[in-house]
């Protein structure tokens, strides 16, 4: 599945996009997974004692899982995923 | 008084008449300042349908009681008027310093009335007012303006002024201060072009006083803690500015793309914050008491498009970008110093050339119209020079000076303007996110983003998250946000403070700098008060529940790809509600009970 990265996590990865080819069965295990690779640093912006953060925007395929069934939410090899730190502005 | 001044300043042009008066202690309280003082003003003195850029119109510059203390992001003030792109109650909100300036000067507010015969500048400086001669600075963009004033009153002067658009009453002209901010929308600097007034330079050397400076200042920093707690406020703002947006509207499919025809551009990223923070930005910049700082200094180096100044923001690169199909972040940053320079507003500039573009693409605008420049689809080059044309209004530039509305209104489709009450619509698209559509519908200055920014929950989860696709809550979550807005205006602290604090906070820190005792209640009631107010003025002013509504575009054809793809908004489905909840009758109209809640008579 593709994973993209904006904002300063664009830093913390040191990338705007990845293909993550390990299966992934829910956002959970992709999070947890990209904790694994990224650290801390990746960790403190979408995960808050263990849970979705609830101000990181993560969409799957265009819809937010907020609105899914957030680390539940199940993942397929071709989804795109996209991952957004707090972002604001007017 | 505290956090007010007490004092107004009135400036006739027509009599060369200078006057103070005393604040209304009473209004004050109701209507805070700013934008909910102004409209008052305007309400008691301005008959709703005088044509805008005649003398009988006036032009109200006001900061609020928290403008020029050391509550977080206290800088703002509002210029209220009657629109001269609208016909509406307009009331253009700015950042910088030039607000707190006329509060060190003694003022709450200047008033300005009637029109000079000839070109003239204010020059304040405390008590000491001077009507000036300006026809040596008529024609001279905001740079050369603001250098001349202050080379011949002070090098401290701050400047609020118009550039040549002002002057030619370009109907998207805006009044420029600190030279890169914008009091931006709804012609408001064409009813000051229309006065033959150039500019207001202010230096003021005198203080806000607070009523409980120990009460202030414990508000102040739980208000300023919060704010950099808040991961928004306090780190994504200063770091990559409002261009941010750029990519989450696309993901989302809500971006509007091609004069408003898709919500998805392929491209986006080359536009983004990102992007932006990597190339062009210099470094961030705040306003006055900011620690936001979502400011952009930015410099372009490509020979095609040099310029240095501040921006864009996210409306900015929008418009220029991804609406004319265009991904060059240099020739949209030029197109942005461009409209800082001659004073325009960006969003409308930008719109107007999306929408000329399509009447372009049509047939229904031709080469022999625009002097030979191919205005297509994603040509860059033709962008900025229609918008230099613009600014200093010649050749095409003069039809798109109208705005969007009424140029396609000259070929036979004003359905391909994608405005609100004449006012361009900014970068959202309503299919995408159903209650910002309400709100661009519904609020009193036109389409505008700010007004009742649900873009806050519905997109970005900001405080919580809600869903952009359905319609149950939407209208009341629109008057939220509407109510408190429009009381946060009032008080001339900086909408994104929002992002960490609400009207708890904002009341403490106004009834201790005002001594007014303010509950969260009492200023979300002011917020309402504004909004009705607002709302019989244009009412008065002979606009009605038929202008509440959007371009058939948004209601009838679906977003044709990307996340939103099939979508439509759901406005018809939304506005009846949103009616009854405000207290209205099913002509938008507000009923006497209301009236007598808010303290206002038919």
């Amino acid at each position: 599945m593709m994973v993209q990265y904006f904002a300063l996590l664009r830093d913390v990865t040191g990338k705007k996009e990845e293909d993550w080819r390990q299966p992934e069965a829910t956002l959970g295990d992709l999070l947890h997974a990209l904790v694994a690779k990224y650290g801390r640093a990746f960790e403190r912006w979408v995960l808050k004692d263990g849970d979705l953060w609830n101000l990181v925007i993560i969409l799957v395929n265009g819809r937010d899982v907020r609105h899914l069934q957030r680390l539940a939410t199940p993942l397929a090899p071709t989804d795109t995923v996209v991952i957004f730190p707090p972002v604001g502005g007017g | 008084m505290d956090g007010w001044i007490g004092k107004v300043l009135r400036v006739n042009l027509s009599t060369d008449k200078v006057s103070t008066e005393a604040l209304d202690p009473g209004l004050a309280k109701d209507y805070i300042g700013a934008r909910g003082l102004g409209t008052k003003i305007m309400t008691d003195e301005v008959d709703p349908k005088v044509d805008p850029l005649s003398p009988e119109n006036k032009l109200i510059f006001m900061p609020g009681p928290l403008t020029g203390t050391f509550a977080p992001s206290a800088g703002r003030y509002t210029v209220v008027t009657k629109g001269a792109l609208t016909g509406a109650i307009a009331s253009a909100n700015s950042g910088g310093t030039w607000g707190p300036a006329l509060k060190f000067a003694g003022y709450d507010a200047v008033i300005i009335e009637g029109a000079a015969p000839k070109p003239v500048y204010l020059w304040i400086k405390n008590a000491k007012v001077e009507i000036r001669d300006a026809s040596h600075l008529w024609g001279k963009d905001v740079p050369e303006t603001s250098d001349a004033i202050r080379a011949e009153t002070d090098d401290d002067a701050k400047i609020a002024c118009i550039g040549p658009a002002g002057e030619n009453r370009v109907l998207f002209a805006c009044i420029m201060n600190d030279l890169h901010r914008a009091a931006g929308r709804s012609g408001v600097g064409a009813v000051m072009g229309s006065k033959n007034l150039k500019a207001i330079a202010v230096v003021g050397t005198g203080a806000v006083t607070c009523a409980d400076p120990k009460a202030f200042e414990s508000a102040v920093v739980k208000a300023r803690d919060k704010i950099h707690k808040h991961p928004v406020g306090g780190t994504g703002l200063r770091l990559y500015g409002t261009d941010v947006l750029t990519n989450i509207l696309n993901q989302i499919g809500g971006y509007p793309t091609k004069n408003y025809q898709d919500g998805h551009f392929p491209t986006a990223d080359k536009l983004g914050g990102e992007t932006l923070a990597a190339t062009l930005l210099q470094r961030p910049k705040g306003c006055f008491s900011c620690i936001i700082s979502c400011g952009r200094v930015t410099k372009v180096t490509n020979p095609k498009y040099a310029g240095e100044g501040e921006g864009p923001e996210y409306e900015t690169s929008w418009g220029f970008g991804g609406d004319c199909c265009i991904d060059d972040l240099d020739a949209v940053t030029k197109a942005n110093y461009l409209c800082n320079e001659y004073g325009m507003d960006a969003i409308s500039m930008a719109v107007t050339v999306a929408c000329a573009m399509e009447l372009y693409e049509m047939g229904l605008i031709t080469k022999e119209d625009t002097g030979g420049i191919a205005l297509e689809w994603g040509n860059a080059e033709a962008m900025v020079e229609v918008t230099r044309l613009t600014g200093i209004g010649e050749g095409f530039g003069k039809k798109l000076a109208l705005g969007s509305y009424r140029l396609a209104e000259s070929c036979g489709h004003p359905e391909l303007s994608m405005t609100v009450k004449k006012q361009e619509i900014p970068a959202y698209d309503a299919r995408a996110v159903q209650g910002i559509g309400l709100n661009f519908a519904t609020a009193n200055c036109g389409a505008a983003h700010v007004r009742g920014y649900t873009i806050a929950p519905e997109v970005l989860g900001n405080p919580v998250k809600v869903d952009k696709d359905t319609i149950e809550g939407k209208p009341a979550l629109v008057i939220l946000f509407q109510n408190l807005t429009a009381a946060l205006d009032a008080t001339g602290a900086c909408l994104f403070t929002t992002f960490g604090i609400g009207a708890d906070e904002l009341a403490e820190m106004l009834g201790a700098v005002t001594g007014v005792g303010y509950t969260s209640e009492d200023f979300m009631k002011c917020g309402d008060r504004i909004w009705n107010l607002e709302r019989q003025w244009n009412l008065n002013a002979g606009l009605t529940a038929n202008d509440d509504t959007l371009p058939p575009r948004l209601l009838k054809e679906p977003i044709k790809t990307g996340a939103s793809k099939g979508r439509l908004s759901r406005l018809p489905e939304m506005l009846p509600e949103y009616y009854e909840l405000r207290g209205w009758d099913k002509n938008g109209v507000p009923t006497a009970s209301k009236l007598g809640e808010l303290g206002l008579t038919a």
